[in-house]
C-alpha cells in the first residue's frame, strides 16, 4: 500500500482518533455535492425581473461566486494571520466516536425539502406574499441544512469552541466581505468615463502612426474607414485595474514587513495608473492591427489575449521594480534572492535558483501560449513557439534534470492509459461539442497541414508530459510538504500536497477539471510509486499520445 | 504606540479592502480579460511570483 512505504516528516504521526479537519473535509464534501446537484437542475435565470424577495434571490446570485471567493480568501487572510494558533488547537480537538446519524438523516430530511422549495422557487416565477414567503422558508431549510450536517459530522460543542477561538474573526471578515461587495458595486457607474478617457490616450497613442485616425466621444466608435471598433464601457480597463488592485494590495499584505509603510501604499495607484495606460495601448495596438491588415487577428487572438499578457506585464514589473527601490522596502529584508539583498554576497551570486528547472519550462509554454493565442486568428498557428520556448528552457536547464530519476516501468504506460480511458469517459461531463478538423488547417496545404501536425503531436507527447510533471509532481507536490522542497524525498506521501497539486493540475484544464484532477492523482501516484519523476512524464506522455490518436482517428478535435 | 497599532490596523483593512474590491471588479464578464485563459494565465503570474521569491537555502 502506498501510504506504508514512505514517510514525511512533517506528517503527524498516525492515531486512531479521527481528526476534526478531515471531519469538516467531508462535511464540506457533502455540501458541495448536494449543491451542485440541486443548483444542475435549477434555471436560476427564471427569476429575473420578478418583484420582491425572488427578485433579490437572483440579483443575489449572480453575485454568489464573487461572494464566496471573496470571504474564502479574506478568511484565509486573516486566520492566517490571526486564527492560526486557534485552528491549531481546535484540530487537536477530540471529536469522540463516530458521525451522528440521527442528525445526518434529519439533514438528509431538511435538504430534500430545500431541493422541493428550490424545484417551486425557480420554476414557477411566483410573486406577491407567497413568494416572499416562499423565499424565506426556502433560505430557513438551506440554513437549517446546513447546521445540521454540521452537527452530525462533529459535535456542537466543537462548533461553539470554533467561534469562541477565532474571536471576532468571523465579523471582521463578513464586513470586509460586505465592504468589498459594495465597493465593487458603487463603482461601476464610472465606467463610462474611464471608458471615455481610455478612447482618448488610445487615440492620441496611434494618431502619429495612422492618417485618417478618428475617434468619436458620442458613439465611441474609434478606427479608419477601413477598420474601426467600438470601445464599450466594459472596454475601459476596469477588469485589468481591479485585478492588478487585488494583486498589488494581496503582495503588499502579504509580505508587509519588507515594505515602509505608508509609502508603499504608492504602489497600488502606481499600478492601477500602470494597468490603465497598457489598456489603452491594448486598444490602440488593436486598432493599428486591423488597419494593418489583419482584422481577424484583431478581433479574436489580440482582443481575448492582450488583457492577460498587459496584467501579466503590469503585476510582475510592479513588483520587480519595486523590490529594487530601497525607499520602499525596509533594509536588508527584501531580496529573498541573493542578488536583491543589501549585501550582496559575491559567492551566492552565482547560486542558481532551485526551482528554476522545476518551472521554467512549464512557464515557458504559458507564456508562449500566451503570445501565440494573441497572435492568432481563431487558429494557433504558432503552436511551434510552445514547443520551442518548452525545449529552451529543458536544454537550459539541463545539467540540472540529469540527478533526477528518468527510469520508466511498464506500470507507468498502464497508468497512462487508465488516465486517457478516465478522460475519454469524462469528456461528457465537460460539456463539449464534438468539433471537426479546423477549416483553417483543413485547407492548408498539405506540407503546412503536416509540418503543424508533427509539431502538435511533438509538444503534446514530449515537452508538455516533461515541463508539467517537473512543475506539479517534480515541484509543487513536494514544495507543499515542505518550503525546502529539495530536502523532500521523491516517494514521499502526505494527503494535503497530493490533493492540492492534483486540485491544481485539474484546474489547468478548464471544463476537464475532473478529468484533470484525477489525471494528476494518477501521475503523482505513478512518481510516488518509485520515487521518479520519469515515470509520471512517460505516464503523462502515454495519455497525450492515445490522445493524439484518437483526435486524429476520430476527428474529435475538441480534445486538442 | 497604541495610535500607531490602531493605524496600522486600519491600513491594513483598507488594503484588504481595495483588494477585495478589486479582485470582484475583476470578476465582472468583460471581453477584455478572457475566462477561457484566466487559468494559465494566473499561473504563469503565480509561477512568476515564486521564482521571483525562491532563494538558495
Amino acid at each position: 500500500m502506498l501510504v506504508d512505504s514512505v514517510q514525511v516528516g512533517t506528517i503527524s504521526p498516525p492515531t486512531t482518533e479521527p481528526q476534526p479537519l478531515w471531519r469538516i473535509a467531508g462535511l464540506a464534501g457533502l455540501l458541495a455535492a448536494e449543491l451542485l446537484v440541486i443548483s444542475a437542475r435549477t434555471p436560476h435565470i427564471a427569476l429575473q425581473d420578478v418583484p420582491g424577495l425572488p427578485g433579490l434571490v437572483f440579483s443575489l446570485g449572480t453575485w454568489k461566486v464573487r461572494i464566496l471567493v471573496t470571504l474564502a480568501i479574506i478568511s484565509l487572510l486573516v486566520w492566517q494571520s490571526r486564527g492560526k494558533r486557534n485552528l491549531g488547537r481546535l484540530s487537536e480537538w477530540p471529536v469522540g466516536t463516530g458521525i451522528a446519524w440521527r442528525w445526518l438523516l434529519a439533514h438528509l430530511a431538511v435538504i430534500l425539502l430545500f431541493a422541493g422549495l428550490t424545484s417551486l422557487l425557480f420554476e414557477n416565477r411566483l410573486q406577491g406574499l407567497a413568494a416572499d414567503i416562499l423565499v424565506v422558508g426556502w433560505v430557513a431549510a438551506g440554513a437549517a441544512a446546513v447546521v445540521l450536517a454540521a452537527c452530525a459530522f462533529l459535535p456542537a460543542a466543537f462548533w461553539r469552541a470554533l467561534l469562541r477561538g477565532t474571536g471576532d474573526v468571523w465579523a471582521y471578515v463578513l464586513v470586509l466581505g460586505v465592504g468589498a461587495c459594495v465597493l465593487a458595486a458603487y463603482a461601476t457607474p464610472i465606467w463610462n468615463p474611464l471608458a471615455h478617457w481610455t478612447l482618448m490616450l488610445a487615440w492620441m497613442l496611434l494618431r502619429p502612426f495612422v492618417p485618417g485616425l478618428s475617434a468619436d466621444p458620442s458613439s465611441m466608435i474609434f478606427g479608419t474607414h477601413a477598420f474601426s471598433v467600438q470601445v464599450a464601457p466594459a472596454c475601459s480597463g476596469y477588469e485589468g485595474i481591479g485585478l492588478i488592485l487585488a494583486f498589488t494590495a494581496g503582495w503588499l499584505w502579504f509580505f508587509r514587513r519588507e515594505w515602509r509603510f505608508p509609502r508603499a501604499l504608492l504602489l497600488i495607484p502606481l499600478g492601477v495608473a500602470a494597468m490603465w495606460v497598457f489598456n489603452a495601448m491594448r486598444v490602440a495596438a488593436l486598432v493599428l492591427i486591423g488597419v494593418a491588415g489583419a482584422p481577424g487577428i484583431a478581433l479574436q487572438g489580440f482582443h481575448s489575449h492582450a488583457g492577460w499578457i498587459a496584467f501579466n506585464v503590469v503585476a510582475l514589473g510592479t513588483c520587480l521594480a519595486a523590490r529594487r527601490i530601497s525607499w520602499l522596502t525596509t533594509a536588508g529584508s527584501v531580496g529573498t534572492w541573493p542578488a536583491e539583498r543589501s549585501e550582496p554576497n559575491p559567492a551566492e551570486r552565482s547560486e542558481p535558483n532551485p526551482i528554476a528547472p522545476y518551472l521554467m519550462p512549464f512557464l515557458a509554454i504559458l507564456a508562449a501560449g500566451m503570445l501565440a493565442g494573441a497572435t492568432s486568428n481563431g487558429f494557433e498557428w504558432l503552436y511551434v513557439l510552445r514547443v520551442a520556448a518548452a525545449g529552451a528552457a529543458l536544454w537550459y536547464f539541463r545539467d540540472s534534470y540529469r540527478t533526477l530519476d528518468w527510469r520508466v516501468g511498464w506500470p507507468a504506460v498502464a497508468l497512462g492509459g487508465l488516465v486517457f480511458v478516465i478522460w475519454i469517459g469524462l469528456e461528457p461531463l465537460a460539456g463539449s461539442v464534438r468539433t471537426g478538423e479546423p477549416s483553417a488547417l483543413a485547407h492548408a496545404s498539405a506540407l503546412a497541414r503536416m509540418a503543424w501536425l508533427a509539431v502538435r503531436v511533438l509538444g503534446a507527447v514530449i515537452t508538455v508530459p516533461i515541463a508539467e510533471e517537473l512543475a506539479f509532481r517534480g515541484f509543487l507536490l513536494r514544495r507543499l510538504v515542505s518550503a525546502d522542497f529539495e530536502s523532500v524525498a521523491w516517494r514521499a506521501f502526505a494527503w494535503a500536497p497530493f490533493l492540492i497539486s492534483s486540485i491544481g493540475f485539474g484546474l489547468m484544464h478548464g471544463d476537464r477539471w475532473l478529468a484533470g484532477t484525477m489525471a494528476g492523482m494518477i501521475y503523482a501516484f505513478a512518481m510516488l510509486r518509485r520515487g521518479r519523476i520519469g515515470e509520471a512524464a512517460a505516464a503523462h506522455a502515454v495519455t497525450n499520445a492515445l490522445l493524439a490518436i484518437y483526435v486524429l482517428a476520430t476527428g474529435n478535435w475538441q480534445l486538442w | 504606540m497604541h495610535m500607531k497599532s490602531t493605524i496600522i490596523k486600519v491600513a491594513g483593512t483598507a488594503l484588504l479592502l481595495a483588494g477585495m474590491g478589486g479582485l470582484l471588479l475583476a470578476f465582472a464578464s468583460t471581453p477584455e480579460i478572457d475566462g477561457a485563459s484566466a487559468g494559465n494565465a494566473l499561473a504563469l503570474l503565480g509561477g512568476a511570483v515564486l521564482l521571483i521569491r525562491s532563494r538558495k537555502k
